[in-house]
């Protein structure tokens, strides 16, 4: 064409609107495209009629639907084909006037190995393998391997996890091999995100309902008396309740603090609290990160309604030696780790103790109280300890112990005998109260090829609850002699074998499976008294008020994380369990199922359905947990309990990973719960006939949950709100009618913000505000008889009694609260130093504890009157880490 | 030594309850009859008719009489003679001419004006076989024997009083089953005594036993009495739950204790007792 036809056709192509038309093209033509989430094929259409380039494809082997966003000004053809066609693999060849599109058939390769913290060579789980060009990542499990199968010719990956250096893994070469790929701690105080799984964007995982939470979140929190809490951090939560104000029990999403299945590196916990709740069970110094999921259960977890709580404790540094040592206001602590074997064995050991009673025994105990051979503690512990030896690239091995307790002992030899008031002399008197958890796990990892990995795990978890008593007094004036001894007996625990594989056929797929048998044992309410003194006495019965039951669960599960399109996604799963106990066999099947769609702009829509099943019960009175607590099996008449819960929402990140907002919604409903019958309480009942007494019912819960976390910068944190109703149903209570939960809270906001000031300043402050929680109050008061005739002895002796009226009729206070912390923080040559400063309740809120009707002689009044016990608690921690 | 002060005083903060009065508007149900009548065979009925109060009401001196209320008793469906109003100790009581006897039904109907009619029946329950009182002074424990009846349902209430200087058991004393005779350590833990026991015959059905009860405070009065009472099942009901809801004391920590109420559209309690009183000299 000459220079006149061209200058014609560009005049005639500013007349039609299409202003950089050319009647031919090469590769080094200048184009501009401008499309926001089209296929492929509107590009294609684009340049075809604004350039003249014929595209030659068949429909059915070359798929040009995948949605792109193009900004291209005056680009080069062929550099914008190779950025459009590359991620689908379609090669692109010029025959005459046309291009010819092809689908090439690459072949994949398998990437495997660990991500682990590239100074102590602790495996990091849940950080993001990632090949950015072709958008496709996977995340570590929480063992810290990773398996991704990718095209052959991808050359790098980034490799990320919160509190590190993200590196570039070089892959050439690297298939069938297991890597090791080392992250560097960053040396600044840790960024606190709490995320899905850290830097996985949210929108990309089809798991929904869950909060990741990392050591840093733990710490980054103000303390309560100093100590840094796992389960205080995820009542912050939306969704997650606490019980009574300082009380830690865990209520998700209108679930009871029994519903919850809570996992120390897999292993079962029955009662996860020192100091009646106020406390974790763990020092939160050796948490590595804890996943909570409150809906959408994947298939590999079972066995309680509500929610899953997965700690993962750290595993020990494999290169050098070092720890902490810190004291709060409760308690004293320690943590040491290191290598036994350099890159092999690794140990960490870590204890707690609190000791105000030793305080107490020091300075102001005096000799007379107890007498010189009495004794008084009244303290909680906590020794972690765990050993992982790595025998070869494939194989690794873990053996961890935990053992707890929250102890009480009042001894008293009274140096002198003098007479009480009563004119009883006492001897001597010992009351003894105790109860912990003793736990131990045996892991074996093993990886058999690049995409089957496996984890074998021999679990023992028991929990027991003691009391002893003694007394030894004696009457003078009558010669009575008493020599009592007491004691109460209670333990329940657990041993369980479990296989867990992770497949990765593909990259389509992420296949997880295994089964697990574990024996329960149960041997509660164990009580026996005596009366060695002078007169022997025949007890009444002899009846065993006590129960030695042996139930056997067993389940199997499998579910894949599959990726059904372009930007549909599935989790599916299936668990299978079945409990033999008595002679009875109860079994279920539980379906699991999670959808993500992606949608532009990087939002994704999110639903998920399941079922969860669970063969225990807890037999509690108080509505609160408390050490007493037995649990029991089900029984002829107590079915297994059940959910079935339905969940959806959204969840986006903002495009510089800044910001990450979800939005949830859920019902739940739970079938064959239980509660005592009205009257009934589960200390003045036979054990042997508990299912005689409680009535069995149903409940409801359903809500919505919003979160918006800032996770970059110096300035975290997180703004949570939940909107939740939650009900229960049963025959005998109410008069049949449906009531709320007791720890039914409408509205619930949670922020927590923490900034960072400069290299040694952190400052973090949370406000938690709930609404009241239901409450019954009498409707009436009435005379009380108390003899046939008004000429009996004892007779003309009011008794005022008050008439209720059904449950709740009342809400509590609302609650709120606001919690300040600042730690400092300097790096000396070999340790560094932290100083904590933390004040609960800045503002002294008088929040509930308990309601009760007062009597007020005094006053000769009648009123309900408000028990507080939390006020404003400021506290000191000192740490050393080294 | 300062810093064990600092934490002394903040442990104290933590550990030291605050309590304040909550000034809200309790809900009322509105004033109800109330019924109470514990029924003893070979006695006439004494029965007392009083109004109910909103929960805040702080009444010292007892609960208000309905003093025109009609009150009706019936045996077996059967009106028995119109009752007398008596006061007897400064208080109103519908008394009966004849006795009630083992073996029938009562039913007392009472209306009073402006308020909703109301109606309780029960039956009379045998008299219980105790004997063989015996404790020694300046001890804490008394023993008696009580043989229950085989294969039925029994429900019993114990009392213990003391002789005063009238030589009237008018003091009544707390006591608890002794806590080696009742095997049970939260008894010696809690270390309360209470002025009357409830107890079913579940752990003893149809056994002689010898009872050992613990005094709060060692014996000093020359003569003791026991009182030994067979309750109906809906005089156990009401005692039992009454007896909780007083332990309870009203802490709203758990679930309230409801009061069980065989009156119909109001409240109290309509039952039969059958008392039986140990008297004995201490030794």
């Amino acid at each position: 064409m000459s220079l006149a036809g061209k200058l014609l056709t560009g005049i005639l192509c500013l007349l039609l609107c299409f202003p950089l038309k050319v009647s031919g093209w090469d590769w080094q033509t200048r184009v501009t495209v401008v499309v926001k989430d089209q296929p492929l094929r509107v590009v294609c259409e684009i340049l075809e009629k604004g350039y003249g380039i014929h595209f030659s494809y068949s429909r059915e082997l070359v798929d040009l639907s995948r949605k792109v966003t193009v900004t291209a000004h005056q680009q080069r053809l062929k550099s914008l084909l190779e950025q459009l066609f590359a991620p689908d693999d379609i090669r692109f060849t010029r025959v005459g006037e046309q291009l010819v599109l092809q689908q090439i058939k690459r072949s994949t390769r398998t990437i495997s190995g660990y991500v682990q913290d590239g100074v102590s060579g602790e495996k990091l789980p849940g950080a993001t393998i990632y090949a950015p060009t072709l958008k496709q990542g996977t995340t570590t499990n929480q063992y810290g391997f990773f398996s991704l199968t990718t095209v052959k010719d991808t050359n790098s990956l980034i490799v990320s996890y919160v509190g590190y250096e993200p590196a570039l893994l070089p892959v050439d070469g690297q298939a069938n091999r297991i890597l090791l790929v080392p992250l560097q701690p960053l040396a600044s105080l840790q960024e606190v995100v709490v995320s899905g799984t850290d830097k996985t964007k949210i929108q990309d995982q089809t798991q929904m309902s869950k909060v990741h939470l990392p050591l840093a979140a733990v710490q980054s929190m103000p303390k309560l008396l100093g100590e840094a809490d796992v389960m205080r951090t995820l009542q912050s939560m939306p969704g997650v309740g606490g019980g009574m104000d300082g009380a830690g029990g865990l209520h998700v999403r209108g679930g009871s603090p029994d519903q919850n299945l809570i996992l120390m590196d897999g292993t079962p916990v029955f009662n996860f609290s020192h100091f009646f709740g106020v406390y974790s069970l763990l020092n939160a110094e050796v948490v590595k990160s804890a996943d909570l999921y409150k809906g959408a259960f994947p298939a590999r977890f079972g066995g309680r309604l509500s929610s899953v709580v997965d700690i993962s404790l750290k595993d020990g540094d494999m290169r050098h030696y070092h720890g902490d040592v810190a004291i709060g206001m409760i308690s004293a602590k320690f943590n040491v780790e290191g290598p036994i074997v350099k890159d092999k064995t690794s140990f960490i050991v870590s204890a707690r103790r609190s000791y105000p009673d030793l305080l107490y025994n020091a300075t102001l105990r005096t000799d007379g109280e107890f007498g010189k051979g009495g004794a008084f503690y009244a303290y909680f512990y906590d020794v972690n300890a765990k050993i992982n030896h790595i025998f070869s690239p494939k194989d690794r091995i873990y053996l961890s112990l935990y053992k707890g307790e929250d102890n009480l002992l009042i001894k008293s030899v009274p140096d002198s005998i003098i007479p009480d008031a009563i004119g009883r002399m006492t001897e001597s008197s010992r009351f003894q109260l105790g109860w912990g958890n003793t736990i131990g796990g045996l892991r074996w990892n093993h990886i058999y090829n690049t995409r089957l990995f496996s984890n074998v795990s021999l679990n023992y978890s028991q929990y027991a609850f003691r009391t002893e008593y003694e007394f030894k007094y004696k009457l003078p004036a009558s010669e009575q002699v008493s020599d009592l001894y007491g004691k109460y007996f209670s333990r329940m625990k657990n041993i369980g074998l479990k296989a867990d594989f992770d497949f990765r056929p593909s990259p389509s797929h992420a296949v997880r499976f295994g089964g697990a048998v574990t024996a329960h044992y149960f041997r509660p309410g164990l009580m026996n008294l005596s009366d060695k003194g002078s007169t022997s006495v025949i007890p009444l019965d002899t009846a065993k008020n006590w129960l030695n039951i042996r139930g056997t669960e067993m389940l199997l599960y499998l579910e894949d994380d599959w990726r059904l399109g372009e930007n549909l996604y599935a989790n599916l799963g299936v668990h299978a369990s079945g409990f033999a106990v008595e002679g009875r066999f109860y079994q279920s099947l539980q379906p699991r199922l999670g959808l993500r769609y992606m949608l532009p702009r990087n939002w994704a829509v999110k639903a998920s359905y399941t079922h969860m099943n669970q063969y225990i019960h807890l037999l509690s009175s108080a509505g609160t947990s408390l050490p007493t607590d037995i649990w029991v099996p089900s029984t002829q008449r107590v079915a297994p309990m059940l959910s079935r819960q339905v969940a959806a929402g959204i969840a986006k990140t903002s495009m510089n990973n800044a910001f990450e907002f979800t939005l949830e919604g859920y019902y739940k409903t739970m079938y064959n719960m239980i509660e005592y019958a009205n009257n009934s309480t589960a200390i003045d009942q036979p054990l042997e006939r508990w299912d005689e007494n409680v009535v069995i019912g149903k409940g409801w819960s359903y809500g919505g949950e919003a979160m918006i976390k800032k996770q970059k910068g110096a300035t975290t944190g997180w703004i949570g709100y939940t909107l939740a109703w939650s009900t229960r149903q049963f025959p005998d209570i109410n008069k049949g009618r449906i009531f709320p939960y007791k720890y039914d809270h409408r509205h619930d906001v949670e922020i927590v913000l923490t900034q960072k000031i400069g290299k040694r300043w952190e400052a973090s402050a949370s406000w938690h505000y709930t609404t009241g929680a239901p409450l019954t109050l009498p409707v009436a008061s009435y005379h009380g008889a108390g003899t046939a005739s008004p000429w009996d002895p004892g007779s003309g002796v009011d008794v005022g009694i008050d008439r209720y009226d059904g449950r709740y009729n009342y809400r509590a206070a609302d609650v709120h609260r606001l919690d300040v912390g600042i730690t400092y923080s300097k790096q000396k040559k070999r340790w560094r130093k932290s100083w904590n400063l933390s004040v609960y309740n800045v503002y002294n809120q008088k929040n509930p504890f308990l309601y009760y009707m007062k009597r007020d002689g005094d006053e000769k009044q009648r009123y309900l009157s408000k028990v507080t016990v939390m006020p404003i608690l400021p506290s000191i921690t000192y740490s050393i880490k080294f | 030594m300062r810093s064990f002060f600092v934490y002394g005083i903040l442990l104290a903060i933590l550990l030291s309850a605050c309590e304040e009065r909550v000034n809200i508007q309790l809900k009322y149900e509105g004033d109800k009859i109330v019924v109470n009548s514990l029924l003893q065979p070979d006695s006439v009925a004494y029965v007392r008719i009083t109004r109910s109060v909103p929960a805040n009401v702080y009444d010292e001196s007892g609960f208000a009489e309905i003093g025109n209320a009609q009150v009706t008793l019936l045996q077996n469906g059967v009106a028995m003679s119109p009752l007398q109003q008596q006061t007897i100790k400064g208080r109103n009581y519908f008394v009966s001419k004849e006795k009630v006897a083992n073996g029938n039904n009562y039913t007392i109907n009472v209306t009073a004006a402006g308020l909703t009619p109301v109606t309780a029946q029960d039956t009379l329950p045998p008299a219980p076989v105790a004997s063989d009182p015996v404790a020694k002074r300046s001890s804490t424990r008394i023993v008696f024997t009580l043989k229950d009846r085989p294969g039925a349902a029994d429900y019993y209430r114990l009392r213990v009083f003391a002789y005063g200087p009238d030589n009237l058991p008018d003091t009544m004393r707390n006591f608890r089953l002794d806590p080696a005779f009742n095997n049970n350590l939260i008894d010696v833990i809690t270390n309360t005594h209470y002025p009357s026991l409830i107890i079913d015959d579940t752990r003893f059905d149809g056994k002689t036993v010898n009872f050992v009860l613990e005094t709060e405070h060692p014996i000093n009065a020359p003569r003791m009495m026991i009182e030994v009472s067979s309750l109906t099942c809906s005089g156990f009901k009401y005692f039992r739950t009454v007896d909780m809801q007083t332990r309870n004391g009203g802490v709203l920590i758990t679930e309230p204790f409801t009061v069980f109420t065989n009156v119909r559209n109001g409240y109290g309690i309509v039952a039969g007792i059958n008392s039986q009183r140990l008297e004995f000299s201490t030794e």
